[in-house]
């Protein structure tokens, strides 16, 4: 019995839409390049953050909300324009945040457990 | 042996310093009188120099923006500030810079505990939570980084019951105006800005501005916040303050030249009357550790050793050790103080490096001293139409020889960028034969510093004319 909602999304609009239908709720967020038919992000970095993410997943607080979301493929990230930079203000991918907060963890700090696990856990 | 060879008690940069040892950082806020806390990163971070430089370029912009219109640029005639989304997008940055401090600490393998530390025994400290649980931890050295808070006016009533200080100033999400800011000291800053986002606002001092400044540039400082919009109620002091049923505040205070006494009613009163440092509740004197029983500061040799020898503390906190006589101890601060160049962010910006023209004339004697001094006007100045009065420059030297610069003083639009320049050359042994060898980056308003050619001594008309 899992303690946090675990979702999944793909693209701005679904992730924006996830977002508003949990108000009220901690909410945080993995962003990762788009995966292929065998499972397989074309974003390397992604591919190396995952496990180490998902494996302090149990560290999530109680009623919190788990949001993996892939961006897009390897053009739609590339420009700079793309809603998850300009709006949400994400610089790269993967980046693992606490929604609503300047608490994040960008690119080779994901791969660090003790990192992820003290965004899950620290106020 | 030891739990840690290194506990740092406070969350500045102490606990950056080695990553080899392995160390641990206490970091406690205790909330302020109105309850106002705040994250990992010390003052400077969170209610000092970051916070209070945004809100004074909040300010600048709606300047920037009035003078905009001179410029061609269509802006709506009535301009209003939201005070509160200012101070979320502050707040927000602040807490970015406590979350990057956190993720800094964590990486260099530095165990942070948000906890309130003193001291037990030389290796020893003891740490509580916010919710009273207490554990204890040994450790080769301590270091004591623990700053200063605001002080309140603790004789006058009603100061601590209705008044805020900066503690709580930038972490407010609504201000109500008018407001009354009381200071002693360098909280001109906080007046500049609120006057500049449009808040009535008032200081009131009990003597001069800026003590320990050049009184010259002082004045120039406070004349231009008068020009621009804020009150000035010179040698007063406020005796009582007390609340009214409608809300607002009734401060009783008394003029110091006519010894009457006035009334008037704020919104919010600001204290700024100077800042005690934080180590009563530290246990230091029980373990021996001295503390000058005048000022409340931890004593340290030049390495920022204690008279305990494992026992360290740098900061606001320290305060160095008397080898001078005490006449030559202000002065020998004064001069530390003054070796490094300080900027004052108030409306018009002052910075400077080095001696005020007063510190100069008492240390070398009227005679032995050149002051070259100009009144500029910024070229932005010109098309906004904007009052220049004050954009001022003065340099001190030595009279004779080279001339060697004492002390460089300037007012005008990003002071500080300008001085942090200027004062390289100073460190290095600055001479006004360097000045006026240096090439002009034109056009500019520091350049006019290496153009200086003007001394007061001549009694000539000081304005820049020409290019």
């Amino acid at each position: 019995m899992t303690k946090y909602e675990d979702v999944a999304v793909h693209g701005y609009e679904e992730f924006c839409k996830a977002v508003s239908e949990r108000k009220g709720k901690e909410i945080f967020a993995y962003f990762s390049g788009d995966k292929d038919d065998q499972g397989k992000s074309w974003c390397p970095d992604c591919v190396k953050a995952e496990p180490v993410v998902r494996g302090e997943l149990s560290y999530l607080p109680e009623g919190s909300v788990f949001i993996y979301c892939q961006v897009g493929d390897r053009p739609y990230w590339k420009d700079p324009n793309n809603d998850f930079k300009k709006t949400l203000k994400l610089t790269g991918v993967p980046t693992l945040l606490r929604y609503g907060t300047p608490q994040k963890l960008v690119e080779e700090e994901c791969f660090k457990a003790d990192l992820v696990r003290m965004l899950f856990t620290e106020d | 042996k030891y739990d840690y060879d290194l506990v740092v008690v406070g969350g500045g940069s102490g606990g950056l310093a080695s990553s080899k040892e392995r160390v641990a950082v206490l970091d406690f806020v205790e909330p302020s009188l109105k309850g106002t806390k705040w994250g990992l990163g010390g003052t400077c971070v969170n209610v000092g120099c970051v916070p209070k430089k945004l809100m004074n370029q909040a300010a600048l912009l709606g300047t920037a923006l009035r003078d905009a219109r001179k410029y061609g640029w269509q802006i709506p005639e009535s301009l209003s500030h939201d005070w509160s989304a200012m101070a979320e997008a502050v707040q927000n940055h602040v807490k970015s810079l406590n979350w990057g401090h956190r993720v800094q600490l964590q990486d260099k393998k530095v165990k942070y505990l948000n906890m309130k530390g003193s001291l037990v025994d030389e290796h020893t400290v003891r740490a509580v939570d916010a919710k009273g649980k207490e554990m204890k931890m040994s450790a080769r050295n301590i270091v004591f980084a623990t700053g200063g808070r605001p002080k309140y006016p603790t004789h006058v009533p009603g100061a601590e019951e209705f008044g805020i200080t900066s503690d709580d100033v930038f972490w407010l999400n609504d201000y109500s105006f008018p407001s009354l800011c009381v200071c002693k000291d360098v909280a001109l800053e906080c007046a500049g800005f609120l006057t500049g986002i449009g808040l009535d606002t008032t200081v009131m001092l009990r003597s001069i501005a800026l003590r320990g400044f050049d009184q010259q540039m002082s004045g120039l400082v406070t004349d231009y916040m008068e020009a621009h919009g804020t009150k000035f109620s010179w040698k007063c002091t406020p005796k009582r303050v007390q609340k009214l049923p409608s809300g607002l505040l009734q401060v009783t205070w008394m003029d110091l030249n006519t010894k009457e006494e006035h009334q008037d009613t704020f919104n919010s009163v600001l204290w700024a009357v100077g800042r005690a440092p934080e180590t009563k509740t530290l246990n230091l004197e029980k373990v021996g550790v001295e503390i000058n029983k005048e000022t409340g500061k931890i004593i340290v040799a030049a390495d920022e050793a204690t008279s305990v020898p494992n026992i360290f503390a740098i900061g606001d906190i320290a305060e160095g050790r008397p080898e001078l006589t005490p006449t030559a101890i202000k002065a020998g601060r004064l001069l530390a103080r003054r070796l490094v160049a300080t900027t004052v962010f108030t409306p018009l910006e002052y910075g400077c490096v080095g001696l005020s023209e007063e510190e100069a004339e008492r240390r070398h004697g009227k005679d032995q001293i050149e002051l070259y001094h100009a009144f500029y006007k910024p070229l932005e100045f010109t098309v906004a139409e904007r009052d220049a009065t004050q954009c001022y420059i003065k340099v001190v030297c030595l009279q004779e020889g080279e001339q060697r610069v004492l002390g460089l003083h300037f007012t005008g639009p990003n002071a500080g960028e300008v001085t942090q320049g200027f004062s390289l050359g100073f460190q290095c042994g600055l001479t006004y034969e360097h000045l006026r060898n240096t090439v002009r980056t034109h056009p500019t308003c520091a350049e006019e510093l290496v153009k200086l050619n003007i001394t007061k001594r001549s009694g000539l008309d000081a304005t820049v004319t020409g290019c």
